[in-house]
């Protein structure tokens, strides 16, 4: 957790954080001091909504309703504690500079939080009090430097390769002389900057196992793009980076998921955000992302055989039939939608590894290309 | 009305008396002299100096006794006479006999012109005088509570068999109170009760200086719920006396008959009454628990109900009188405890407890009160940290003026002490109020939205099933 260099930007935005935060702190105060309990407002916010008549107001970044949270709750309670005690340390985390990891902040108080998710949610909360996003507060996800090559069970190293050049603050990443090479995301995407590029397209792929697969294919040397893994659901270092290249370089991008329920989840997620982020969604959703495969119409199209087929689980059923209800889906993607349906109607799903059943570069040589120069992108 | 024994007809004689006493709003007196002659009768002798009786309340009382230990003839000779009557009148009533109750009238006597009232009411039989004594005493011990004012009462009892056997007791009521005048019956049931807890029961002659030594230690709240009851064109007042206790805990001295259960008394038209199957409901379904308190079981016991609780600390008693009468009628008569009475009981203790809590800040706090207090020392410390860790010190002493603390000498735990104790008092005002503060409906409200919880309504506090505000 050394101090760094700001740039004018982010001290302009500590400052006024900080202020946000004496504010409240303020307010808290003034309530005390005339015998009232403070009423602390935190927005609701959702990305989507089960509403079956598509009238919903879903797509505009607003709040759906108001939590109101009091000190004669139980329930509120706890909830302020957690997040007066995260507000403290990251008040301190602005006035010092410093950065520190959700983890980290986890460590400090584990009785109290008992869960790292307490501390997300409180950090949430805070984003949505005050109006900005979670790297505003100096909060990362991972650690920096040196840490990021440990791959912890909880934190995930996530990579990407390709045609492009760019700074972090002072580090260079220079993966033009090498396109194959596989290097870690940038944790701290507000300090991107000089990015150049020859790539014609990013692409994402939800896997480790694919991303290797292309790496060991240098999938990169025949084709000129840029490749991201999330490894499963991207975090927030991931959706901003991948977020940051679309707007700075105007590539077209596509997503490459599994043919299941959770790699399209994790395609809505790159595509609309999650819920759990949703206060933070215009920063953190990519609306330009097409999927690129595997659709379920693709096991007939590239002649993929019934054994590599697996049937959907219950569970897997339940999650098709909710995610069917998402409002988006008819409203914005409805190709999209008409697949998922299709999953759940032939009952089957499978793996982007299915498609080496054929040859092991299918994927690279044939599907990819196919696919990308076919325009079979929905 | 029907007795099997003489001791509870003899409590209801003095009972009787009592009223009339009450009635005459004259100051009154009432002695029960027991005297054993010597051919070991008892007399039983209940006079007082009230309003008259008239023979509709003796005419009533029947005795059926299978048991001839007491081997009373079933005699009562009566003596009485009203202010404005010339003469004594003097009865004597059968009350075993198997018709209406045989009445001879016998000679009066004439007053020469004196104005008094009053009347005597005797009987002689075989029964233990030490357990009618004994009997006697604990029934007006507990008619002290009532702390009718303008009665007097002298008891005597005296075995002419055994010299130096002559006991004596008087009992007065607020003997050394300064009461409002007038002093509604609430305000006498209060001073009644809180004497009866300083006195241990009433057996002391004053408070317990060792448990009480300040008056601060009693905690008292009171309520009334009334009802009327149209076709009898009656008001049913109940009234409600609550009183919390702080004893110290390493005394061995002090004797509390029933430990620490809560003994609720009852008293039904200013007279001792029996706890019935239904006001042990009424005081089971009462939502002990919104303030703070868990009742373990009721029982049964010696006429009063006990409630035990499972969460009360050592040095901690609950003392509770009910008094339930009707507001129009001159003699009470007998009545059926109804459902409106069940909820007029819950209504008047539930009064009784919001007025304790109004009057006495942090006690009764309800469970889930209790369990948001416990975070207050945590919060206080974020929030004294959020100020002092700033950079910013005008924003420091900003808040150090808005707490009312002098810059100088703010320290970390001055500060933490401060906000804590805000925190508490807000939590505390809070849980007095009847009514929550209910949200006002969103004019856009999407009930749609599962994901996080908005409470509403307090699900997590216990719902009165009658949660009406009558004043």
């Amino acid at each position: 957790m050394e101090g760094k260099w700001m740039s004018s930007q982010s001290q302009s935005t500590n400052f006024h954080l900080l202020a946000k935060i004496k504010e409240f702190t303020r307010s808290i105060v003034t309530d005390l001091s005339n015998g009232q309990s403070p009423v602390i407002l935190i927005h609701r916010f959702r990305n989507h909504c089960t509403s079956p008549n598509s009238n919903c107001f879903c797509g505009f970044n607003l709040p759906c309703g108001k939590d109101v949270l009091t000190l004669c709750r139980e329930s509120h309670v706890h909830r302020i504690d957690v997040m007066l005690r995260v507000l403290l340390i990251v008040q301190k985390l602005l006035q010092e500079n410093r950065h520190c990891s959700k983890r980290d902040i986890y460590y400090m108080h584990p009785s109290v939080f008992s869960d790292q998710s307490v501390v997300d949610h409180a950090i949430n909360d805070i984003c949505v009090l005050m109006q900005c996003s979670r790297h505003n507060l100096n909060v990362v996800s991972a650690g920096k430097g040196y840490s990021m090559r440990l791959y912890s069970i909880l934190e995930k190293a996530i990579c990407f390769m390709g045609w492009i050049r760019f700074f972090e603050g002072k580090r260079l990443f220079d993966c033009i002389s090498s396109p194959n090479k596989v290097h870690p995301i940038p944790v701290h995407v507000e300090e991107v900057k000089d990015i150049i590029s020859v790539a014609h397209y990013i692409l994402v792929v939800e896997k480790e196992s694919v991303f290797e697969r292309l790496a060991n294919d240098q999938f990169c040397s025949a084709n000129h793009c840029i490749v991201i893994t999330g490894r499963g659901y991207p975090d927030i270092p991931t959706r901003r980076f991948l977020r940051l290249l679309v707007e700075d370089l105007h590539l077209p991008a596509y997503c490459l998921v599994d043919c299941d329920p959770y790699g399209f989840d994790i395609l809505t997620t790159y595509r609309f955000g999650s819920m759990q982020m949703a206060y933070d969604t215009k920063h953190l959703r990519v609306p330009e992302i097409q999927w690129l495969g595997a659709y379920p119409s693709d096991a007939e199209r590239y002649f993929i055989p019934k054994q590599c087929l697996l049937s959907l689980t219950a569970e897997d059923k339940r999650k098709l039939e909710a995610m069917l209800l998402r409002c988006y889906l008819q409203r914005d993607v409805p190709q999209w939608r008409l697949e998922l349906k299709m999953m759940l109607e032939k009952g089957v799903k499978f793996e982007i590894e299915a498609l080496s059943v054929h040859a092991l570069s299918f994927l690279s040589m044939s599907y990819l290309p196919s696919k990308i120069q076919g325009k079979m992108i929905i | 009305m029907e007795f099997s024994s003489v001791q509870n007809l003899s409590l209801h004689l003095i009972s009787s008396a009592f009223q009339r006493c009450r009635l005459s709003e004259q100051i009154c007196r009432l002695s029960v002299i027991l005297a054993r002659s010597s051919s070991s009768s008892l007399r039983v002798s209940i006079s007082d100096t009230g309003n008259g009786s008239c023979l509709e309340e003796f005419q009533g009382l029947r005795f059926s006794s299978n048991d001839d230990a007491d081997n009373w003839d079933g005699m009562l000779s009566i003596k009485t006479t009203s202010i404005s009557d010339t003469e004594i009148h003097n009865y004597t009533i059968n009350l075993k006999a198997s018709d209406s109750s045989k009445i001879t009238r016998l000679t009066s006597n004439t007053k020469n012109g004196a104005r008094f009232s009053g009347s005597e009411v005797c009987l002689s039989s075989f029964v233990s005088i030490d357990l009618l004594v004994a009997e006697i005493h604990q029934f007006l011990e507990k008619m002290m509570i009532l702390s009718i004012p303008n009665v007097a009462t002298h008891l005597v009892a005296e075995d002419c068999d055994v010299p130096g056997s002559r006991y004596e007791k008087v009992f007065l009521a607020n003997g050394d109170k300064e009461l409002p005048i007038p002093a509604s019956n609430l305000d006498l049931l209060k001073s009644g009760l809180e004497d009866y807890v300083l006195r241990h029961g009433n057996t002391l002659s004053n408070k317990c200086h060792y448990c009480f030594p300040n008056w601060e230690q009693l905690k008292v709240g009171s309520g009334v719920a009334c009802s009327i009851e149209n076709h009898q064109h009656n008001e049913l007042v109940m009234e409600a006396v609550i009183i919390i206790s702080n004893m110290p805990v390493d005394n061995t001295e002090c004797f509390r008959k029933y430990g620490d259960k809560t003994e609720v008394f009852y008293f039904k038209d200013f007279s001792p009454g029996t706890v019935s199957k239904s006001l042990m409901k009424a005081l089971k379904g009462i939502d002990w628990k919104s303030y703070g308190l868990k009742l373990g079981g009721i029982v049964q016991q010696d006429r009063l109900a006990l409630l035990e609780w499972e969460n009360l600390t050592r040095d901690t008693h609950v003392d509770i009188v009910l008094h339930s009468y009707n507001k129009q009628t001159v003699i009470p008569g007998p009545r059926k405890i109804t459902q409106t009475e069940r909820n007029l009981v819950k209504r008047a203790v539930k009064l009784s407890l919001d007025d304790l809590k109004e009057k006495h800040a942090g006690v009764l706090l309800s469970s889930h009160a209790v369990q948001v207090r416990s975070y207050a020392p945590d919060l206080a410390k974020t929030i004294a940290g959020l100020i002092l860790s700033s950079s910013d010190l005008n924003f420091q002493e900003e808040c150090f003026s808005l707490l009312g603390l002098q810059s100088q000498v703010v320290g970390t735990e001055n500060m933490e002490n401060c906000i804590r104790e805000r925190i508490v008092s807000v939590i505390e005002m809070n849980d007095k109020k009847p009514h929550k503060n209910k949200v006002a409906p969103s004019l856009f409200v999407d009930d749609r939205a599962q994901e996080l919880e908005f409470e509403e309504n307090d699900m997590e506090e216990g719902e009165d099933d009658l949660d009406l505000q009558l004043f």
